[in-house]
């Protein structure tokens, strides 16, 4: 069951409903209830996966728990909890892996030993893997850090695992954060429900409307790229990064909506990407939950650990502090990056966009005072709103090229598209209509452009402030006004058309 | 153990004004790129280990934090 289809709003209106109806004590059975039923729409071979690695996670944090309060000394407690810990962080990996590249191990196998009944065997990939994951693995290390408690019971630890609206997508929630929630006792607040509502419309709008009419361009031209020429591939490329940010963006409005209507506040996991001045900005406003986690469990832990504390030292005495303070920032930046791009996929075009991503934010880290210098040197005055223009748009550009490596989902054709781009341009393209051929007539071409306008216009004030507090202030009648437009809207210039599969979101596939 | 910290902060992080916030960290002065430099440099100069755990905001929110967890540390 996806958001986007019809039963999912009986089922959410249902959840709504026995919810706030029913006694308080049991609110968080409802929606413990309501996401197993959620997760077996999808299969139930594959909620074995989820309802394990709970296990496992809740198991481990009660041991780890229990040796913290017998144990006197912090010191030995901590030592003995160390190889569970790290037994359990490795078998919630293994159940990952299964998931990612359990598929291509078999083909490999198969190949390579002429083994013809292993290709019979059939990987389950769990809904959410790499979300829950990362969740079960950061609720570990907390409690190992004694930065979060531990859960005493194992159906509560399953609620924050397996809790619907963050399982598709994410955000990767921390046990510390969402768990009080689901523990609380929530009254209906009207205002919350009108804004969780209008949350979930404007993701809505921005999945149905901008990003699946998009999908149709980028779908048709990434999907034949020797038909077009570089100008073609500008337009789809721009394109497919719009696309991402509203389906993915779009899917956290909806999960964050519903979560509003029922007394939750997820983590955010967009702050307007494409306003960033820089890649590492860039990268602390798009899928923030993931650049945290990677920041808090592999970033922190390998820059400050004594390993390379030590090799940090032994190089600023050799070659001076620069080159010392430089190996703590390259090392684990460089690993954070590689992991990011296999989180995504297991295949080259992601290892390679990760290391484009991962050699851009460490350059600007390590050169940082050579490009102070230029800027001075060439009279760039840093601070005026051109120059910030143009770094916006250097980041959307950046982003699209990343888009390239990575759409076509292999790094071949990548190739042969950046060769179009640079020398196969034909610019006559972008004016003589041709661009109303690609799956989209010329209205609904418009209505895509004038979409992403919209979408613009509203994130620059959403910058300024809170839209949904804007609307909650004006007269009764542009309120409702604003509501019926939105609404109907997605009903109207919502992609339905034939072929078109409303069930699947992009980041739900990793 | 205040002023000697403060030396080792301005050496290492000379852009850094760690006198304008009382909470450093959540008022984003210090980014994890400047945390773990200044993570390394206390390491280094008074010759202590910092377990994963005493990373938190709370011990990073300002010079005196930094010299309390330092002195703590150090025993």
């Amino acid at each position: 069951m996806s958001f986007t289809e019809f039963r999912f709003f009986l089922f959410a209106a249902i959840v709504i409903l026995a919810y706030y109806l029913l006694p308080k004590k049991i609110q968080w059975l409802v929606v413990l209830a309501a996401s197993v039923i959620f997760y077996l729409t999808y299969g139930w071979r594959k909620i074995i996966f989820i309802l394990l690695a709970t296990w496992i996670t809740w198991a481990t944090g009660a041991w780890i728990s229990n040796v913290y309060q017998k144990e006197a000394d912090a010191t030995t407690a901590k030592k003995r909890c160390k190889p569970v810990l790290l037994l359990s962080v490795g078998i919630l990996i293994a159940l990952l892996l299964y998931a990612k590249i359990g598929s291509w191990v078999i083909e490999t196998m198969t190949q390579l030993l002429e083994f013809q009944q292993l290709s019979s065997i059939e990987i389950i990939v769990a809904l959410g893997v790499s979300y829950y994951t990362f969740s079960l693995i950061s609720y570990l290390a907390d409690v190992y850090w004694r930065k979060d408690q531990a859960e005493h019971s194992y159906f509560r630890l399953l609620l924050f695992t397996i809790y619907f609206p963050k399982i598709l997508q994410g955000p990767i929630s921390r046990h510390k954060y969402l768990a009080p929630q689901l523990r609380e006792f929530h009254k209906f607040d009207y205002r919350e429900f009108c804004y969780g509502l209008q949350l979930m419309i404007w993701g809505y709008f921005k999945k149905m409307v901008i990003a699946d009419r998009l999908a149709v361009v980028v779908n048709t031209v990434f999907g034949t790229p020797d038909a077009y020429a570089g100008s073609h591939f500008l337009v789809a490329a721009c394109f497919a990064t719009v696309q991402l940010y509203c389906d993915f963006s779009g899917c956290m409005d909806i999960a964050g909506g519903f979560s509003q209507i029922l007394g939750l506040k997820l983590e955010a996991n967009f702050n307007h990407p494409f306003f960033s001045r820089s890649a590492a900005e860039f990268w602390r406003r798009w899928h923030i939950t993931l650049g945290t986690w990677f920041k808090d469990y592999v970033y922190m832990p390998l820059a400050v650990s004594p390993t390379l504390i030590g090799v940090s030292k032994k190089l600023r005495q050799k070659f001076g502090p620069r080159v010392g303070k430089s190996v703590m920032t390259v090392v684990p930046l460089a690993i954070v990056w590689i992991l990011t791009g296999l989180w995504h996929s297991t295949g080259w075009n992601y290892v390679v966009w990760g290391l484009y991503w991962g050699a851009m934010i460490i350059c600007s880290n390590v050169f940082a005072p050579e490009i102070k210098k230029l800027n001075r040197l060439l009279h760039i005055n840093t601070e005026v709103g051109s120059w910030k223009v143009f770094q916006m748009v250097r980041t959307f550009l950046l982003f699209t090229v990343g888009r390239i490596l990575t759409v076509p989902g292999d790094l071949a054709v990548s190739g042969k598209i950046f060769q179009k781009l640079l020398f196969d341009f034909q610019p006559a393209v972008l004016v003589d209509g041709s661009l109303y051929t690609l799956g989209l007539d010329r209205p609904n071409f418009i209505l895509g452009v004038l979409c992403i306008f919209i979408l613009w216009t509203a994130s620059m004030l959403q910058e300024k402030g809170s839209v949904r507090d804007r609307i909650a202030g004006c007269n009764i009648v542009f309120r409702w006004a604003i509501y019926y437009i939105a609404f109907f809207s997605i009903l109207i210039f919502g992609m339905y058309g034939p072929g078109y599969d409303a069930a699947s979101f992009v980041y739900m596939n990793f | 153990m205040e002023e000697k910290v403060l030396k080792v902060l301005q050496e290492e992080c000379p852009e850094v004004d760690f006198f304008a916030s009382e909470e450093l960290v959540n008022d984003g002065i210090l980014d994890s790129l400047t945390l773990t430099t200044i993570i390394a440099a206390l390491t280094m100069e008074f010759g202590i280990v910092i377990p994963y755990e005493e990373i938190i905001e709370e011990n990073f929110n300002s010079v005196a934090a930094m010299a309390a967890m330092v002195e703590r540390l150090s025993r």
